[in-house]
């Protein structure tokens, strides 16, 4: 049932660690990096910070440009702290220094071209005031990439069926539909609905995992953070 | 990429994390447990129709090794495992006897007897003292994986982290405070079974009264001392050692001063000191009556 | 050493140290070797009585019960046999022998070794 064994998703961690050892961020590493954080990085600023849009803009841009610029990873070790907590960290301590400075960091190139500033302050009008934005919003933004990830490889290996049934069940806004009226929609048994959502769950477990392994230097502090994640 | 609202996030947490048991003979209940190497669930076992613990772990090579440890230990203080599996997701469970008690830390809030507690710490010695004869190191003891029975069985659980005295050492496997100084950093690989002795020395400290007994004290220290010679080379010294205590006997870990070891001997020999104190007495008072009773 | 034989010992070595006793008592002292020779035989007779019933009750009260009650009946035995003023010493034997009794009944409850279960 559900397709072939697959083993636990295949890790990046040697990213973050070879980073750190580094002291500056290879490009991959950073892409990753950049596209699991710069959400829980803005609304970070923007609601912990209370700083205007505009200014948590620059910040952000600034921090992530920093970042690539600047050996502020030389400083991560990871027995000492989780990924997530320094970086956390490393832009509450940027974001003082740059009270301090009381200017504006010029903006670096095209690494945080992927940041979509306007949508998140949409998010953000919407976002009930919550105590850790940032714990939150990380676990947002990975669960939101994995999604994405897992429509992309259904489109590839020809299982949209699957996705779209996950998507209408396990994604749905209002009352979700139930087995049989998801069965009826598309035209499959009722047993194929709950081995398509079985599959589909098990492949966004292993997106995420995947996801993970790229912002964490170690399979404890993955296990760790998985706890996070994961955890009620 | 849409905004994923609050719901769905936390709907997609439950469902990534919920173990997919349908290809199985389990039919899981409830999360019972949550610790560092994976969930523990309440499961029912339709096969064998009985409650069973199931763990499932996040690490997949992990639970194998558990599960293969487990099996080599058979002994009424070790929670016998079932079954192990693999789950769809790649994730390894074992199904393992469903403990119906309570954790050592809950079980001590009600303040129970110190003589209950040092033989119940006797127990947990001799669960783990097999656990060592048998080559297996469980490297994470603490309270929270010891639970006591309804009727004051003790089982030692979690065996997460678990090794053979010739595996590879995990590197900072266990708990403060109960973790040896020896299983953090580089000196993990000198990691053998007194790791455990220094957690059970940890634990036997939670166990004493404020102030506690000298002698016990003693016991406590040297089972957790930094340098894993200064330690009992044995679980089964420990609890030896203990045993004593609990009988009124000197232990091997502390020197009686003279007058502590009067006041042992004098309780030791309560009847006997009294009788020849009375024999004493009625001999003296004859003595000096003698002319009144003539 | 079983039991019985620890009542003996016992009894003859307490039964010894309580007739030296009679030393300090200037009255008899002439007679010290018939006392020594009378409280060890006492003691013996005691003591072996108690092994006997350590033997087949294990129970602390009870062997200082038995010797109490056997110690007190022996030196009454004892008393009844007049001095040659004839005069009798019930007090001065029966209190030492009640107390000595109880002593070798305790002595046979924690010493010796039981028999074997069948």
């Amino acid at each position: 049932m559900g397709g072939p064994h697959r083993p636990f998703p295949t890790t990046r961690h040697s990213l973050i660690v070879s980073a750190a050892s580094a002291g500056t961020m290879a490009r991959e590493a950073l892409d990753d990096v950049v596209a699991v954080y710069w959400k829980p990085a803005y609304k970070h600023v923007r609601i912990q910070w209370r700083r205007s849009n505009e200014e948590a803009k620059d910040l952000v841009q600034g921090f992530f440009t920093a970042l690539i610029e600047q050996q502020i990873l030389a400083g991560f070790d990871p027995s000492k702290a989780r990924f997530r907590t320094y970086l956390k960290g490393c832009l509450d301590h940027f974001v003082m220094k740059q009270d301090e400075r009381a200017n504006r960091l010029k903006r670096g190139g095209g690494a945080i071209a992927i940041c979509d500033f306007e949508a998140a302050e949409r998010e953000i009008a919407g976002t009930p005031s919550v105590e850790d934005v940032f714990l939150r919003e990380w676990q947002r933004q990975m669960f939101a990439l994995a999604l994405e990830d897992l429509r992309a490889y259904c489109e590839t290996i020809g299982k949209t069926l699957q996705y779209a049934i996950f998507a209408a069940y396990d994604l749905a806004e209002a009352e979700r539909p139930s087995y049989a009226e998801l069965a009826a929609q598309h035209g499959v048994p009722v047993t194929n609905v709950t081995n398509y959502l079985a599959w589909a769950r098990r492949e966004l477990r292993r997106m995420v995992l995947l996801r993970l392994s790229s912002v964490t230097s170690g399979d404890s502090e993955c296990m760790a953070e998985q706890r996070v994640l994961f955890g009620k | 990429m849409s905004y994923l609202p609050d719901r769905a996030l936390d709907h997609l947490r439950d469902v990534a994390e919920a173990p997919d048991f349908s290809a199985t003979r389990y039919r899981v209940e409830e999360e019972i447990g949550r610790g560092g190497m994976g969930t523990v669930y309440r499961a029912w076992d339709t096969q064998l129709e009985r409650r069973v613990a199931l763990k499932v772990l996040n690490a997949a090579d992990r639970v194998n090794q558990e599960a293969i440890l487990l099996a080599q230990l058979e002994h009424p203080g070790i929670a016998p495992i079932y079954d192990a599996g693999t789950l769809p997701d790649g994730r390894a469970y074992c199904a393992m006897r469903l403990i119906q008690g309570r954790r050592l830390d809950e079980f001590l809030r009600d303040e129970p007897a110190l003589p209950a507690r040092l033989r119940l710490f006797q127990k947990i010695c001799e669960a783990v003292a097999f656990a060592h004869n048998r080559g297996v190191i469980h490297c994470d003891l603490k309270p929270q994986n010891i639970m006591v029975g309804e009727f004051g069985e003790v089982f030692v659980v979690d065996w997460g982290v678990a090794r053979t005295e010739d595996s590879a050492p995990a590197l900072s496997a266990g708990t403060p405070p109960y973790m040896a100084p020896e299983q953090s950093g580089a000196g993990a690989q000198t990691v053998d079974t007194r790791a455990d002795i220094f957690a059970l020395g940890q634990i036997l400290r939670e166990l004493m009264p404020d102030p506690p007994p000298r002698p016990l004290a003693a016991i406590a220290r040297k089972a957790s001392a930094a340098d894993p010679r200064d330690r009992f080379s044995s679980a089964q010294q420990l609890a030896a050692d203990v045993g004593r205590f609990l009988d009124g006997l000197p232990v091997s870990s502390y020197r009686d001063t003279m007058p502590e070891r009067l006041a042992r001997f004098c309780r030791q020999n309560q009847v006997l000191l009294l009788l020849l104190g009375a024999y004493l007495a009625v001999k003296l008072s004859l003595y000096f009556l003698a002319p009144a009773l003539k | 050493m079983n039991k019985p034989m620890v009542g003996v010992v016992a009894g003859a070595v307490l039964g010894i140290v309580d007739g030296a006793t009679a030393w300090f008592t200037p009255a008899v002292r002439s007679q010290i070797m018939t006392i020594l020779m009378g409280s060890c035989v006492k003691g013996m007779v005691v003591g072996i009585i108690c092994g006997l019933i350590a033997r087949k009750v294990h129970s602390t009260a009870v062997g200082l019960l038995a010797g109490s009650i056997f110690g007190l009946l022996f030196a009454y035995l004892v008393a009844l046999m007049p001095q040659p003023d004839g005069s009798h010493y019930y007090l001065q034997i029966m209190l030492p022998g009640f107390v000595l009794g109880a002593l070798i009944g305790f002595l046979t409850q924690r010493m010796g070794a039981a028999p074997r279960a069948a």
